[in-house]
């Protein structure tokens, strides 16, 4: 078969999601099924029995405190995030960088809890959210425990999930006053994997204060280039300062080489995508 | 005047003539529908599914292949291997080449050697797709790996591995081209610019659909049914003949819509043969639907040419005056329809420009790749990018406006009939007039502006690009004896055939095979217009039957032709019917054929309305009434009406490689408005026009689809789509997760304009057109080539991914071989 069969079951309630988990080895959780389906057909995966979360309506809701921290449910999708009045309130770089995951039919269906499960590191989302600071909940049949996106990222296809484990929701601090992110990638062609891409959140109180710098597709996870965090800690808000700070970017970094860029490319564009996605983030928190 | 005879829904207003309208297709009713038919639609009683087993090695020894525990598993009809599959064959596929290349072997399945990755070594039958593929990796295979080379130029090297033993050489095809006097010119130029090397880059335009066919080999009456999106049934036909033992009025191909075709359904009769022979062995029908990695691997590529030493000769004033380069064409594993390349290129051996002194010394090489068969524009395409590149490159070196500079050298306007320096005819066109709408429709004046205002220091760059290309169409297929003169091949020509039904209908059969170019459309125009009714009244049976239809041994979609050809043949056709439904009228109103006119299905005598018949009365009298008629009359009359359009050719001259080798040259001049951003090499296209000049357009939108098609492919392949393998002969881009496809995202809003320069050679004016010469791929390099500086390299690759352009543009500050030298005379008549 082009889907070697395997067992289905869309469970009810989270707890009931986390049981079949628990107690069945080769259980997967099912979210919108733009990725699993993909590896089930092309066989890279054994799966024999697929949990249906989508449908869970405890991992399906955004919420927005008083403060604008944003709680967003595994299984929102990146369509609903865009169309989302909470997220376009205080997060609106979410919301944009949601709208161009490829194309609408894989808007209607995947969502940011497969987003950041799958660990793939062309994947959209997990750069961003590590910018954000972002916290990951995730709950087992045992408990329930939270990880800093940061950590979360472990290489390809690999999380800090145990076996059984479930991603319910991911949160995200607010972007007050005087911060703001900023998303750059250069990509192949319009709707097409990037080749390397930066993401950048960026406290500005006349200099620069705290900068958090995550560099995408130069290693197998998201990671935070520190070097040019500390260099932009207090430095002025300018074209130049920033451009300093990304030099800092060098040979530490060893990306993949593949037809639409060699590593020396990749190597050279996170110092680009780094400096304009910082100007970008100190653009916008500029104009709050 | 509203038409009074037609049951259709919408009939159309009259018009003076259908021809030269943009009416609405009658294709897309059922099209936009989900009505069309296409090879995945289709199915036989008792077929079974087929899935062919592949080599993951380039180049490989078969030591052995086990089918055993694929047959164990339940649902599986057949396996057949290479070995057994030779065993039913009576010789390898034939080869258009002479010489060595005519020994390299191909049989239907790889035998004892894999020549590519994705070779299929065997193939499974089974109850549905799912068990055959599951199967199908059940199949054992020990292959024991072979030295690989993957470029083109190395394969031609004396120690490179080779992939054919019985040829004993990767050279497939040899041949130098040597018109006018290059030594000559070379000698009196006043510069001589010399280019090291130019890459045309291996790539694929992309159809929606993947190959398909549905394939019995009848046990009793030995008739090998072949449904499949073929684009030319009868090549396919004529190759497998002889492999298979079946004479050609044992096969009965037919292909109906076509879910895009660029050439890349012309040749896939390797996969058709294995699947006549896997229903020969299981007794059933085989059914394959390719897999989209299963495409890119396997099914075709385009031609991949690599241009050495190129030398070009200019006067002062910058007078171009030829060109002499060695070109490498790499084609891949096997030879399907080439060396065919190594010819087709001298359709426009000048190009577009008036130069007379060519040399070109070419080299058609196999390599562990996809076999390539041709690609919208194939190998003119190629040729025509290389001297594009040329133009671009003399006016970046000795200071001329490439505008100018092209000007100056096109044909000009006075010249045409023109004949090129190896006999061809280019038969009308405005190229200097194309060029100055094109700039006009891009903007490039206001571009102009912008770029000096843009200034350094922003980091972006605008650059302008032309690409000039001409479509040549309707092959003198005699050109194949230029690279085998024993080919039994020459001219070309198609067939229609028009019929008035019982009732009076009006139906055209077609031997083509559409792929979106609106041949029911056209056709019935063309029709409507001789029996002076609405093209509503006509019906167009499209998609070619072998049982059904009327064809010659060229019939099929390909090589810009059927504007002349195809309506050729269904003008023809229509005339012969009018004239036989006139002489049948004369009869019956009892009045001279002068003095009757036709109208809306009928006939009347003019000025009488009342005297009138119509085409159902015709019918009668001729089918079921004809003791009616005089004797003579009825046993000669039938009203259906073959009609078979050949052009005018001669046998080209196969030792000076001359000759009437296309019959018409459609234009296509591009401009291409690109920024390009310094820190990163991204090139953002801004601006985009088209200038078509098809001779007389028979109908407007058709062509202008034609030309946004051709123009999308063409953007997407400079920018995008590359096909590339590592030096184990690993495709990198297997799938559309490495392969960027074109999509409408990327490609730019087009504005396109079109002159018409009618052609004085074909029967109504019009020229093929709908390869579009690969314009973009010239343009877009030349819009790169525009924003690098003097000290920067040369644009010298047809394929432009960001890194590339990013090396491009800081090539100049590193100090990299810049891949051109400028010799030039001194006034002492030294060379400095
Ligand atoms: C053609 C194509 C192009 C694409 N291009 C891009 C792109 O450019 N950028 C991009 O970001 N994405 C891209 N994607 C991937 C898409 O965004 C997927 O939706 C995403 O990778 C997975 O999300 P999903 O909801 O579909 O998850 P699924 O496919 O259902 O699951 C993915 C994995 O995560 C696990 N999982 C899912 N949810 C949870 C959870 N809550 N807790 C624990 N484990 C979980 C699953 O078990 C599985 O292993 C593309 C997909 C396709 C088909």
């Amino acid at each position: 078969m082009l889907l070697k069969s395997v067992e289905y079951v869309r469970p009810d309630t989270v707890p009931e999601a986390l049981d079949l988990l628990r107690s069945n080895v080769g259980a997967a959780p099912l979210a919108g099924g733009q990725s699993l389906t993909n590896v089930l057909k092309h066989r890279v995966a054994s799966v024999d029995l697929l949990v249906d979360i989508s449908a869970l309506a405890e991992l399906r809701s955004i919420t927005r405190t008083a403060e604008g921290v944003i709680e967003i449910g595994s299984c929102v999708t990146y369509d609903e995030i865009d169309h989302s009045r909470e997220v376009r309130a205080g997060h609106d770089i979410v919301a944009r960088v949601a709208a161009h995951i490829e194309d609408q039919q894989i808007r209607n269906r995947g969502t940011i809890g497969g987003n950041c499960c799958l660990s793939d590191p062309t994947n959209n989302l997990p750069p961003l959210l590590v910018a954000l600071g972002a916290t990951m909940n995730v709950r087992s049949a045992g408990g329930s425990r939270q990880v800093a996106a940061e950590d979360f990222f472990k290489g390809y296809f690999l999380t800090a999930l145990e076996p059984g484990e479930l991603l319910t929701s991911v949160t995200i601090p607010p972007l007050l006053s005087g911060v703001g992110a900023g998303y750059v990638s250069v990509s192949v062609a319009a709707d097409s994997k990037a080749i390397v891409r930066a993401a950048a959140r960026v406290e500005v109180k006349g200099v620069i204060g705290e900068a958090r710098v995550v560099l995408a597709r130069v290693a197998s996870v998201p990671v935070r280039h520190r070097g040019m965090e500390d260099a932009l800690r207090g430095a002025p808000p300018t074209a130049e300062s920033v451009r300093a700070a990304a030099a800092t970017i060098g040979n530490e970094l060893e990306p993949i080489a593949d037809s639409h860029g060699s590593s020396q490319y990749r190597r050279e564009m996170a110092r680009v995508v780094a400096q304009r996605a910082v100007l970008e983030a100190i653009a916008e928190g500029g104009g709050k | 005047m509203s038409v009074t005879s037609s049951s259709q829904a919408a009939t159309r207003e009259r018009v003076r003539s259908w021809t030269g309208q943009s009416i609405t297709r009658k294709e897309d009713g059922r099209l936009v529908q989900g009505q069309g038919s296409f090879i995945d639609d289709m199915g036989m009683h008792g077929q079974g599914y087929a899935w062919f087993v592949r080599s993951p090695h380039a180049h490989a020894r078969i030591v052995s292949i086990d089918p055993a525990s694929a047959l164990a598993m339940e649902g599986v009809y057949a396996v057949l291997t290479g070995a057994e599959a030779r065993e039913m064959c009576q010789v390898p596929f034939f080869q258009i080449a002479p010489g060595d290349g005519g020994r390299i072997e191909e049989w239907p399945l790889a035998v004892d050697t894999v020549r590519y990755q994705g070779d299929a070594v065997a193939v499974v039958l089974a109850d549905s797709r799912d068990t055959a593929r599951d199967a199908a990796e059940l199949v054992e295979v020990e292959y024991d790996p072979l030295p690989v080379v993957v470029d083109g130029v190395k394969a031609a090297e004396p120690d490179a591995p080779v992939l054919h033993e019985k040829a004993g050489t990767n050279v497939a095809w040899h041949g130098t081209y040597d018109f006018g006097d290059i030594d000559w010119a070379l000698k009196n130029a006043d510069h001589v610019v010399k280019i090291d090397r130019l890459h045309f880059h291996r790539f694929s335009s992309t159809p929606l659909e993947c190959n398909g066919a549905v394939v019995d080999w009848d046990r009793g009456t030995g008739v090998v049914e072949v449904k499949s999106n073929l684009q030319m049934p009868m090549f396919a036909a004529m190759v497998m003949g002889p492999t298979l033992g079946v004479p050609i009025n044992k096969f009965s191909f037919s292909s109906r819509d076509i879910g895009g075709a660029f050439g890349n359904k012309i040749s896939f009769y390797p996969q058709i043969a294995a699947l006549a022979l896997l229903s020969k062995k299981a007794g059933r029908p085989a059914k394959w639907t390719e897999y989209r990695t299963e495409h890119m691997l396997t099914s075709t590529h385009g031609n991949e040419r690599t241009f050495l030493d190129i030398e070009v000769p200019v006067m002062a004033d910058g007078t171009i005056l030829g060109v002499k380069a060695r070109a490498y064409d790499d084609v891949g594993a096997y030879l399907h329809y080439e060396p065919l390349g190594a010819v087709i290129w001298s359709q426009v051996v000048p190009g577009c420009y008036k130069f007379k002194n060519v040399q070109v010394d070419f080299t058609t090489t196999v390599t562990n790749k996809c076999p390539v068969s041709p690609n919208r524009g194939y190998s003119r395409m190629q040729h025509l990018w290389m001297l594009e590149r040329i133009v671009d490159i003399v006016a970046h070196e000795l200071g001329f406006d490439p505008v100018e500079l092209r000007k100056a050298n096109y044909v000009q306007p006075e010249d045409y009939p023109y004949q090129t320096p190896n006999g061809c005819v280019y038969d009308s066109g405005n190229l200097p007039l194309s060029l100055d709408m094109a700039l006009e429709l891009a903007d490039v004046e206001v571009w102009r502006r912008r770029k000096l205002e843009l200034g350094t220091g922003t980091g972006k760059r605008i650059g302008i690009g032309i690409g000039s290309t001409l479509d040549s169409g309707t092959n003198n297929f005699g050109q194949a004896r230029i690279v085998n003169p024993d080919l039994p091949f020459s001219g070309n020509g198609e067939a229609a055939f028009a019929k008035l039904d019982l009732y009076g209908e009006v139906n055209i059969n077609l031997g083509t095979t559409p792929q979106g170019q609106s041949h029911e459309t056209t056709a019935a125009q063309v029709a409507a217009d001789i029996l002076n009714m609405s093209p509503d009244q006509v019906t167009v049976t499209t998609g070619f039957d072998q049982a059904h239809n009327s064809f010659v041994g060229f019939s099929g979609t390909y090589a810009s032709q059927f504007a002349v050809t195809g309506l050729g043949a269904v003008m023809g056709a229509v005339e012969k019917l009018r004239d036989e439904i006139l002489e049948v009228a004369s009869f019956a109103l009892q009045a001279p054929i002068d003095e009757l006119e036709l109208g809306d299905g009928a006939c009347a005598v003019r000025g009488e309305p009342a005297r009138a018949i119509p085409f159902i009365g015709i019918a009668n009298l001729v089918y079921t009434n004809n003791a009616v008629l005089p004797i003579e009359l009825a046993s000669r009359v039938t009203l259906n009406c073959r009609h078979v359009y050949v052009p005018p050719f001669q046998v080209p001259d196969t030792e000076h490689k001359t000759g009437n080798l296309t019959l018409t040259y459609s234009s296509q001049i591009h401009v291409c408005v690109v920024e390009v951003d310094e820190e990163t090499g991204v090139v953002e296209i801004l601006a985009y026009s088209a200038v078509d000049d098809c001779g007389k357009r028979i109908n407007p939108q058709v062509v202008e689809g034609q030309v946004h098609g051709a123009a999308g492919l063409g953007i997407a392949a400079a920018l995008y789509e590359s096909f590339e393998y590592d030096e184990d002969g690993q495709l990198q881009e297997p799938s559309f997760y490495e392969y960027h496809a074109g999509t409408a995202r990327d490609i730019p809003g087009i504005r396109s304009g079109s002159i018409e320069s009618p052609s004085p050679f074909t029967p109504n004016g019009a020229k093929g057109m709908g390869e579009g010469g690969g314009a973009p791929l010239h343009a877009v390099c030349s819009a790169i080539q525009d924003v690098l500086g003097k000290n920067d390299a040369i644009v010298a690759d047809s394929h432009n991914p960001w890194e590339r352009v990013h090396l491009l543009l800081h090539s100049g500050e590193r100090g990299d071989p810049r891949g051109v030298r400028v010799v030039s005379r001194g006034t002492e008549g030294a060379w400095v």
